[in-house]
């Protein structure tokens, strides 16, 4: 993985640089001992390390706003940071920028139920959110699996989902303001308690920005009432492809469930043996549907998704019968990375979509690459919308094992782009899906997303390297060529 | 002037191509159903998208549906509805309010970013732009998102297109995500004695497990009729009529709305049907809910009105007249909670000396001057919709 090469300049003043972040900030917010830097040299996807130049543990949006706009003054590079729990190396630092850490913005600013919105600093854990009102009976709907951990500032860069958006929709459905912090050092706010907001969507566009056009200070989202019930079903299958069509049949018969989750053979014993959840470990493929609402109406849907199912060719079913058997039924899909890290010293996350459609296809595909790169691989699927999480298993002491890895996993997603879908559903670019970008979009679609980021960050200061696989320097980016009557290129072709 | 109606994307992009060269701003319409919305565009050509339509693309059980930009929004239902589904974001059709002929295309649904009542459980329009492609002002044509429900890839810039009214890229296709239509749909209204009684009902009933899909407050008498609407399937709607009858138990004159009834009254919401058709001025709100009844007492001190409430009280229309009602109406906003407002409707005279939408402050105007830029350098598309507050304004042809 290449990041961008290190200004020399830069590492030559690194000096000036601490003792410059230290004038400005209080005691203990800067860390530049190697040592402790240590602690900060990648994210969850911790194939990749790197040491930064300094990192910076502000405390204020004030603090933050000063930071950014002498690094802004200064030509010196910010990777933002937020919990760390990025899977696309998000917040991998750089040997010459500044690592910003949001780790001491820790504190839920207002609960307002009347409103139904939490407002809260970047670096709460998004569980905290949903802890912090349940007693009320609330709830913040997206829970990303690492939603213990990850921070709501990091779900913003990323967009995150989880399990329930199918029916709730993803981070940038359930943001209702943001205060943050410009390339420029200003401090401003979009929305807050009312919805939408006048001119262009900065709300939206830096939802899934990937820390590339601002720094969020605060985050207002809105909370919803816990549904009266919920209750889950298990129903596995002889074939995969057979899970996937039903998984088709159920949304095409207007039934949106809370979620709907899949998991292949492979998945299925690993999460077995990890959690004992009570999965059919023969089957080939099972389903985990999740109903909420009223009783009556889950009752009743339970029956029509089983109906359904039942055509579909289930050869299994079981309906949760009460609170701790469907948080048993979640336990294993939501421990299957861990579990999945028990019998593989190493694997690698994909995350791809692909329209639900041709999911048996991408099964297929699947089992056949597996063959051709001889690694295994065991899928859990966000079935409902498509997203599909294949987990490569391999062993990074064995010789050149980490390098068939990564190209089995980029030639899932070049068959999801292919197959009609995209890179990452919610794990973001980053540096994994960098290189991959131009297998999804043309380089004038590159370009013209670059070219927001100049609108944001015009000395690309902010966390460069990440999303986009080559850096064009704003003023070419931004140049318009008109001369003898002709626009530059009047036949590019498109792809 | 000169009307260019292109058919493809090619198209569009030679026509931006040609009026960049002879630096000759466009107006981007449809079919010029919502003109009265937002600032006049001077511009001596346009180009429609009338020409440019039809569905392209249909999946059902995958949610999703393709469409060209000028295809029509009854069109667009009317595909749907056959199949049991609908855009959520519940689009007003507002040609009774402005007068036209019909509620115009799916593109300027999408530039405009209208909603209805459902915005409140369901999101906005710009919730469900999964993807497009588009010309942008460079005479670039480019893609963003795509036909899956979920997917990071890239910025997203289907949010940036929603709300920009044609001034960063013309649109040739736009991919929507689609929802199962609910099966079974009634209201519950009762009266109140107060707007701030009335408000409370609406908190109670969104803050319960009901699932309202639509929150609104009429003026009725002298009284307030709040009324909430529940979706889904019957036996579940039947199930929350009940739960939500008990929990505004201490009303006594609670009264059911079903079938056609409550349809209509949500159209109503939806269409802004429900003000004076005579109005000097309406006025759209977006604000804190809870603080909707003190920002209307506050009006009401200097202005006469007439207003309606929607989206659980956080969606005020107002109509009145008067110079100052805007500046009247921002200030009062800012000094409660925030948010924003949108001069919806207003003779060309008003809007030439009122700001349509809300003014943005230097370092967002700043921001938001840049993204044109972006997108459109020399200020071709759509000058002056959008009262952006920086430069772009300033340097429009």
């Amino acid at each position: 993985m290449l990041l961008p090469e290190p200004e020399q300049n830069i590492l030559d003043r690194r000096d000036e640089i601490v003792a410059a972040l230290k004038s400005m900030l209080p005691k203990g917010c800067v860390i530049d001992d190697r040592t402790t830097m240590k602690a900060f040299d990648s994210d969850a996807l911790s194939a990749y390390r790197n040491l930064p130049l300094v990192v910076v543990l502000p405390e204020t949006a004030r603090q933050v706003a000063d930071v950014m706009k002498w690094c802004r003054d200064n030509k010196v590079k910010i990777v933002p940071r937020g919990a760390g729990t990025s899977l696309s190396g998000g917040a991998l630092p750089l040997s010459d920028g500044v690592l910003l850490g949001l780790g001491k913005f820790n504190q839920i600013t207002e609960i307002d139920y009347e409103n139904r919105t939490v407002t809260a600093q970047p670096g709460v854990t998004n569980l905290a959110i949903t802890t912090a009102v349940q007693d009320n009976g609330f709830y913040y709907a997206p829970d990303p699996s690492s939603q213990i951990a990850c921070s709501i500032g990091g779900n913003i860069a990323e967009n995150s989902g989880g399990v329930h958006c199918l029916k709730y929709g993803l981070t940038t459905n359930n943001v209702l303001g943001i205060e943050m912090v410009t390339m420029d050092g200003e401090i401003v706010r979009i929305g807050g308690k009312h919805l939408d907001a006048p001119g262009f969507d900065i709300l939206g566009i830096m939802t899934g920005s990937e820390g590339l056009l601002g720094v969020v200070t605060e985050v207002t989202v809105r909370i919803l009432r816990k549904p009266a019930t919920q209750r889950a079903m298990l129903v596995g299958f002889d074939s995969a492809q057979q899970a996937g069509q039903a998984v088709s049949t159920v949304i095409g018969a207007g039934i949106i469930p809370a979620g709907m989750e899949m998991m292949d053979n492979p998945a299925i014993n690993a999460a077995e043996d990890f959690v004992q959840a009570g999965y059919p470990r023969e089957a080939a493929a099972l389903l985990i549907v999740e109903l909420d609402g009223p009783e009556v109406e889950v009752d009743y849907l339970l029956d029509r998704v089983a109906g359904l199912m039942k055509t579909s060719g289930a050869s299994s079913m079981r309906v949760s019968q009460s609170e701790e058997e469907r948080n048993q039924f979640w336990a294993g899909r939501k421990s299957a990375f861990p579990a999945v890290g028990r019998i593989s010293p190493d694997y690698l996350c994909m995350d791809g979509t692909i329209p639900r459609k041709a999911l048996p296809e991408m099964l297929t595909r699947m089992a056949a690459m597996s063959q051709k790169y001889g690694l295994r691989v065991a899928n859990v699927f966000h079935a409902g919308d498509g997203n599909l999480h294949p987990l490569i298993l391999f062993d990074a002491n064995a010789e050149g094992e980490l390098e068939r890895a990564e190209e089995f996993g980029a030639e899932i997603l070049r068959n999801c782009v292919a197959l009609g879908g995209v890179l990452t559903g919610e794990h973001g670019v980053g540096v994994e899906k960098r290189d991959l970008m131009g297998e999804m979009f043309s380089e004038d679609d590159l370009k013209q997303q670059q070219r927001l980021k100049c609108a944001f960050d015009p000395d690309h200061l902010l966390n460069p390297g990440k999303v986009f696989p080559v850096l064009h320097r704003c003023a070419e980016l931004g140049r318009l060529h008109v001369h003898h009557g002709q626009l530059p290129h009047p036949d590019i072709p498109r792809f | 002037m000169a009307v260019y109606t292109p058919e493809t994307s090619a198209e569009i992009e030679t026509i931006i191509r040609d009026a960049l060269l002879q630096k000759t701003p466009l107006k981007i319409s449809g079919y010029g159903t919502k003109t009265g919305l937002g600032g006049q565009v001077q511009a001596p050509d346009e180009l429609s998208l009338a020409g440019h339509k039809g569905i392209t693309d249909y999946q059902p059980e995958e949610l999703v549906m393709v469409a060209r930009a000028g295809t029509l929004l009854a069109e667009i239902e009317e595909a749907l509805a056959q199949k049991g589904q609908m855009l959520a974001f519940e689009p007003p059709h507002l040609e009774g309010f402005y007068g036209t002929e019909h509620a115009g295309s799916l593109g300027g649904v999408i530039a405009c970013n209208l909603s209805g009542p459902r915005r409140i459980s369901a999101g906005a329009a710009r919730d469900y732009l999964l993807g497009f492609d588009a010309v942008s002002g460079r005479a670039g044509y480019f893609r963003s998102g795509s036909k899956v429900m979920k997917n990071v890839t890239g910025y997203d810039l289907s949010k940036l297109m929603c709300g920009s009214f044609g001034m960063l890229a013309v649109m040739s296709e736009i991919t929507l995500k689609v929802l199962p239509r609910p099966e079974y749909v009634a209201s519950l209204s009762l009266i109140c004695a107060s707007l701030a009684q009335a408000q409370s009902v609406l908190s109670a009933a969104f803050g319960s497990a009901t699932e309202p899909s639509g929150g609104a407050i009429l003026g009725e008498g002298g009284g307030f009729v709040a009324t909430i609407r529940l979706e889904g399937v019957q036996i579940s709607v039947e199930d929350r009529l009940v739960s939500l009858s008990d929990l505004l138990a201490s009303f006594s004159d609670l009264r059911v709305l079903e079938g056609e009834e409550s349809s209509d009254f949500w159209a109503n919401m939806r269409d802004i049907a429900f003000l004076d058709k005579g109005a000097e001025q309406v006025w759209k709100l977006s604000a804190t809910p809870s603080l909707a009844p003190q920002i209307i007492a506050e009006i009401q001190r200097a202005f006469d009105i007439e207003f309606g409430l929607d989206w659980a009280g956080g969606l005020i229309w107002l109509s009145g007249s008067g110079a100052g009602l805007g500046s009247h109406i921002r200030n009062i906003l800012a000094a409660n909670g925030g948010g924003h407002a949108t001069l919806m409707r207003a003779s060309d005279s008003i809007r030439a000396i009122q700001p349509v939408f809300q003014p943005l402050g230097e370092a967002i105007g700043g921001l938001q001057t840049r993204i044109k830029t972006a997108f459109d350098p020399e200020n071709i598309l759509n000058p002056q919709r959008l009262n952006l507050g920086g430069e772009a304004d300033a340097n429009a042809f």
